[in-house]
């Protein structure tokens, strides 16, 4: 009988850490994408939360009232929302570059918009888009684990191999870097820098749509959830340590885990608690971060 | 202050004694929540508008301080009036502690740091409802045996003229001038001996004291405490009010916040549509005219003295 006890304890124990992970490497996604405008601009997207949203809901619509296949619907969304991030770094957020206060102000006025703006549009109720694949598999022979589950961590696996590439491996990756590095000493070598920070600012979106609508299949989303998603993405490049591309993967990893293990072993409603206090000990221990450099 | 100054100020205090004896019960209403906003964007405004950092936590201090009020008059039956201190005392202690975390490490901390402790305090309060009655509301008691609005009014009145008087000889005093300082060059404030986080801090920690007496304030008027006092939305109405007012002046705030409380009564019909309208306004104030009504006002007076 204690045997029994112990492998249903492990067998469990495994599920939520799979959770966990699989939480992790979306909250990793969802992260870069504010990391990414951080390093670069110094602007917080305070409607980052907002935007993953909107894709969640993109996505939804465009399959299931409109008919168009999941596997288009999908990428079609995170493009709007890649456009969309261009449409408010040329209207509202260039004119703030060097005034750090306007930015976080604009950045969230504008998520209080968009928030009221998908309450009227798409109502308050949660909507899930068509899931890809159906059934289970037996994973480690101790569990069942969703197929849309496995399939969304392969997608979100891929999408952090390609930014990784993008920012690591070519030119466009090498102007964001000399930038978030010195902006002036960038432009002098004759990087186009408002031209890197509209391509930057329309890809942060686009990953805070492409975490949304990974997560949409399987969490449905809502526009009261938006605050939330953001928050998680902020403690992550904190814990991370703010521009840091390996901080937001290894940071969103320890989130999801933490996250999941808490809600199933202390309590579910204070699921979100944890991360704020990841953050307060992260600001009163490490504040500048696990990866972040210790400037300040 | 030279003797010209204060004749309008003054001016508009004794108009302000007015009001209850020819307003209705409604709009007596709507003027005691325009002086409880007054209250909480002058208060913002003093770190926001002087020390250029943007908090936003404020309305989850005046939630700290009205349900810490609440929950010690209905639990051991301090008197409101005690208990508006203890509240804004908490809250002053909670600010002190993340503006210590947070100022060190520059703006953007704070702004995040703060925007999580407003959504963690909303999520303790709705969940904890056997100490704060949770989405159903707190109820608690008022400030006067004898209901009546036109003493809510006066109360408000007073504390609101005592607020603005405060925050006016802060930014007019020494440490005002650090403000400044530390606002316009930090490093050159830094370089000559100003102390720049320590300024931050203390401006962090008396305006969230602020906010928690004026959180107490409208949680005993109400009689009500809910859930709706800490949200991000509350928050957004004071920023908005601020910014639209014109921040990093004296008059900006008070004069947004009686324009968008009033408006807003005559826009609630419209429901939900409200919030994205004041938001849309503020997102053209913030990106067209950062000075706000005030700056485009004084801007214009300027120029017809001139020609």
């Amino acid at each position: 009988m204690r045997g029994g006890g112990k492998g249903r304890f492990m067998s469990e124990f495994l599920m939520y850490l799979t959770n966990g992970i699989i939480m992790g490497v979306i909250n990793a996604i969802s992260a870069i994408g504010v990391s990414l405008i951080v390093g670069i601009m110094k602007v917080v997207n305070f409607a980052h939360g907002e935007l993953y949203i909107f894709a969640g809901y993109f996505s939804y619509h465009l399959s299931t009232s409109l008919g168009v296949h999941p596997f288009l619907a999908i990428p079609l969304s995170v493009f709007f929302i890649f456009l969309l991030g261009i449409l408010m770094e040329r209207t509202l957020i260039r004119p703030t570059y060097g005034d750090e206060m306007y930015s976080l102000i604009i950045t969230f006025v504008l998520s209080i918009v968009l928030q009221n703006a998908a309450l009227l549009i798409f109502g308050p109720y949660p909507n899930k888009p068509p899931t890809l694949v159906s059934g289970a598999t037996n994973l480690f022979g101790l569990f069942h684990y969703g197929n849309q589950r496995l399939l969304s961590f392969g997608i979100s696996i891929g999408i952090l191999l390609s930014i990784f590439y993008l920012i690591k491996r070519t030119w466009f990756g090498k102007s964001v870097r000399a930038i978030s590095q010195d902006r002036g000493m960038a432009s002098l070598v004759g990087v186009d820098h408002l031209r890197v920070n509209m391509i930057s600012f329309g890809l942060g979106a686009g990953l805070a749509g492409a975490a949304g609508v990974i997560i949409a299949p399987i969490f449905p989303v809502t526009p009261t959830g938006s605050s939330a998603i953001s928050l998680n993405a902020f403690v992550v490049v904190v814990l991370g340590g703010m521009g840091s591309l390996k901080g937001c993967v290894v940071g969103g990893l320890v989130l999801g885990i933490l996250e999941n293990l808490g809600a199933a072993y202390i309590s579910t409603m204070y699921r979100h608690i944890f991360g704020f206090i990841v953050l307060i000990l992260v600001l009163v221990f490490r504040p500048w971060g696990l990866f972040g450099q210790k400037t300040q | 202050m030279d003797i010209k100054k204060i004749w309008i100020p003054l001016l508009f205090l004794i108009l302000a004694i007015f009001p209850p004896f020819f307003l209705s019960q409604y709009w007596l209403h709507v003027m005691i929540i325009s002086l409880f906003y007054v209250m909480m964007a002058s208060s913002w405004n003093l770190i926001a508008g002087y020390t250029g950092q943007i908090s936003f936590a404020h309305a989850a201090f005046s939630g700290v301080g009205a349900y810490v009020s609440g929950m010690l008059a209905v639990n051991l039956g301090v008197s409101p009036w005690l208990g508006i201190l203890i509240g804004s005392a908490v809250a002053a202690l909670l600010g002190l502690g993340l503006g210590y975390l947070c100022i060190r490490m520059g703006g953007i901390y704070l702004s995040l740091t703060t925007l999580g402790f407003s959504e963690i305090l909303r999520i303790i309060i709705t969940n904890e409802d056997k100490w704060t009655r949770g989405t159903m509301g707190l109820q608690v008691p008022g400030f006067f045996t004898d209901y009546s609005k036109a003493n809510c009014y006066y109360l408000f009145l007073v504390v609101a003229v005592l607020f603005l008087i405060i925050i006016y000889c802060l930014i007019h005093s020494e440490m005002g001038l650090s403000f400044r300082a530390v606002l316009n060059d930090e490093l050159a404030a830094s370089s000559s001996g100003i102390d720049t986080i320590r300024v931050r801090v203390l401006a962090f920690t008396i305006s969230s004291a602020m906010a928690g007496v004026a959180g107490g304030l409208y949680g005993h008027y109400l009689m009500l405490i809910t859930p709706d006092i800490p949200t991000l939305g509350q928050m957004f109405l004071v920023l908005a009010m601020a910014v639209i007012g014109g921040m990093g002046s004296f008059v900006g705030p008070i004069v947004g916040s009686f324009a968008l409380e009033i408006l807003s009564e005559y826009i609630r019909i419209y429901g939900e549509y409200h919030v994205l309208i004041f938001g849309l306004v503020a997102l053209g104030v913030a990106r067209f005219a950062p000075e706000g009504m005030v700056g485009i006002l004084s801007r214009r007076w300027r120029r017809r003295n001139l020609s």
